[in-house]
């Protein structure tokens, strides 16, 4: 019969069942039997925009075009901290080359450097091994950011039997790696840039009701 | 006086100033003429000389408040004179102090490589990897030295000499105490 022919392999017949499950996301979360195709835990997590954003798949390009460098989305979720002390953070690493952002966060003493340097080293490995990226120096931080995450609200006892209302923030850190060098800083805008575009905004004004 | 003026006034300021005042003349004032018009908490005092009274300024009840001085939540003193905000802060406004560029933390210029572990380092600070390897290192001398003691308050009174594996005692080490480790001598552990 064609159970016991040679052309058929009881692995490859269940591999091609689950074909449709990503095997890794199966063998994190609850058990799985080989030959049905339910687990048994709970569903993960919604998976956030950012997560979703390493997902596209863009068409081969031709051969006259120049090559698309490679763009790495990764973040972390519920960091107890605070997102305007994180923004402090994001926004001293936005623009640097990875290598300079690791070094500023290893000595910077808030308590975001530490996570925001997991975060990152996170993303380098995943872009060298997943993403096709050849050297793991030749990356810079295009964007990083940070969201507001769940609140949890807490009693704070004071003196005389008043209390407060203490608020626990957690934030979001996002970050996207490109490879590439960091692009040249801007240079400040002058005096005679500025003179030269409120003279060109006075020029471009129409008069209505004119001939 | 009740006396009856008609007359006609032609306009509507005019016949509102009019109006106020002969509410005054009902009163018993006279219009001051002579004030200017943006001092008015005077146009309604009564013509005549104005005295210049000495009167104590201290009054009961304020000094009472000085003497308090603290902010209670009870009394009603000191809220005329504590600092409130007027209006709320815009986000705008907000924004403007919390970026500007004295708040943003500054870029650091003094980070080098350690040329013994190839790590990063401050410039004026001691290599964290190196520091942690040489932390280690006297965590075991002194676990070996507490082995020999075999307890508190037994410290000898003689120098101590640390020797590696395959190391002799040499005629400067006589009669100083001697801590075997059993491990090859580290490069950064000079021997004199």
């Amino acid at each position: 019969s064609f159970l016991s022919s040679p052309h058929f392999s009881l692995a490859g017949w269940a591999r091609g069942l689950l074909g449709w499950a990503r095997p890794e996301r199966l063998l994190t979360s609850g058990r799985v039997f080989p030959l049905s195709c339910i687990h048994t835990s709970a569903p993960l997590e919604k998976l956030g925009k950012w997560e979703k954003k390493n997902r596209i798949v863009y068409p081969p390009q031709l051969p006259g075009e120049p090559r698309r460098p490679a763009e790495i989305y990764h973040c972390r979720r519920e960091i107890k901290y605070s997102k305007d002390k994180m923004w402090y953070l994001a926004k001293l690493i936005k623009g640097m080359s990875i290598d300079q952002a690791l070094a500023q966060l290893e000595f910077s003493d808030k308590k975001g450097a530490k996570v925001i340097k997991e975060v990152l080293l996170e993303a380098q490995e995943m872009a060298v091994r997943k993403h096709n990226v050849e050297f793991k120096s030749n990356l810079h931080i295009a964007e990083s950011l940070t969201g507001r995450g769940q609140y949890v609200k807490q009693i704070r006892y004071h003196g005389k039997g008043m209390f407060g209302i203490m608020r626990l923030s957690r934030c979001h850190y996002f970050v996207k790696l490109v490879e590439g060098p960091p692009p040249p800083p801007e240079p400040p805008k002058t005096g005679f840039d500025q003179a030269k575009e409120y003279v060109q905004e006075l020029r471009n004004r129409t008069i209505t009701h004119s001939l | 006086m009740a006396a009856l003026l008609v007359f006609p006034s032609p306009l509507p300021p005019l016949r509102a100033l009019l109006r106020r005042c002969w509410g005054r003349l009902e009163r018993g004032l006279l219009p001051r003429w002579d004030l200017p018009r943006w001092d008015l908490s005077r146009w309604d005092l009564p013509w005549g000389p104005a005295l210049a009274v000495q009167a104590p300024v201290a009054l009961p009840e304020a000094a009472e408040g000085a003497g308090e001085g603290g902010e209670e939540p009870g009394s009603w003193e000191g809220v005329l004179w504590m600092a409130a905000p007027k209006k709320r802060r815009t986000i705008e406004v907000n924004r403007c102090r919390r970026r500007d560029p004295r708040k943003l933390i500054k870029v650091k210029r003094n980070i080098d490589v350690c040329p013994e572990c190839g790590h990063l380092k401050l410039k004026h600070v001691l290599c964290g990897y190196c520091y942690a390897k040489v932390k280690a290192e006297t965590r075991e001398i002194r676990r070996e030295i507490q082995k020999q003691e075999g307890g508190p308050f037994k410290a000898p009174t003689v120098e101590t000499v640390v020797l590696y594996d395959g190391e002799q005692p040499s005629e400067k080490d006589e009669g100083k105490r001697i801590i075997e480790r059993a491990r090859k001598r580290p490069s950064w552990f000079a021997q004199n």
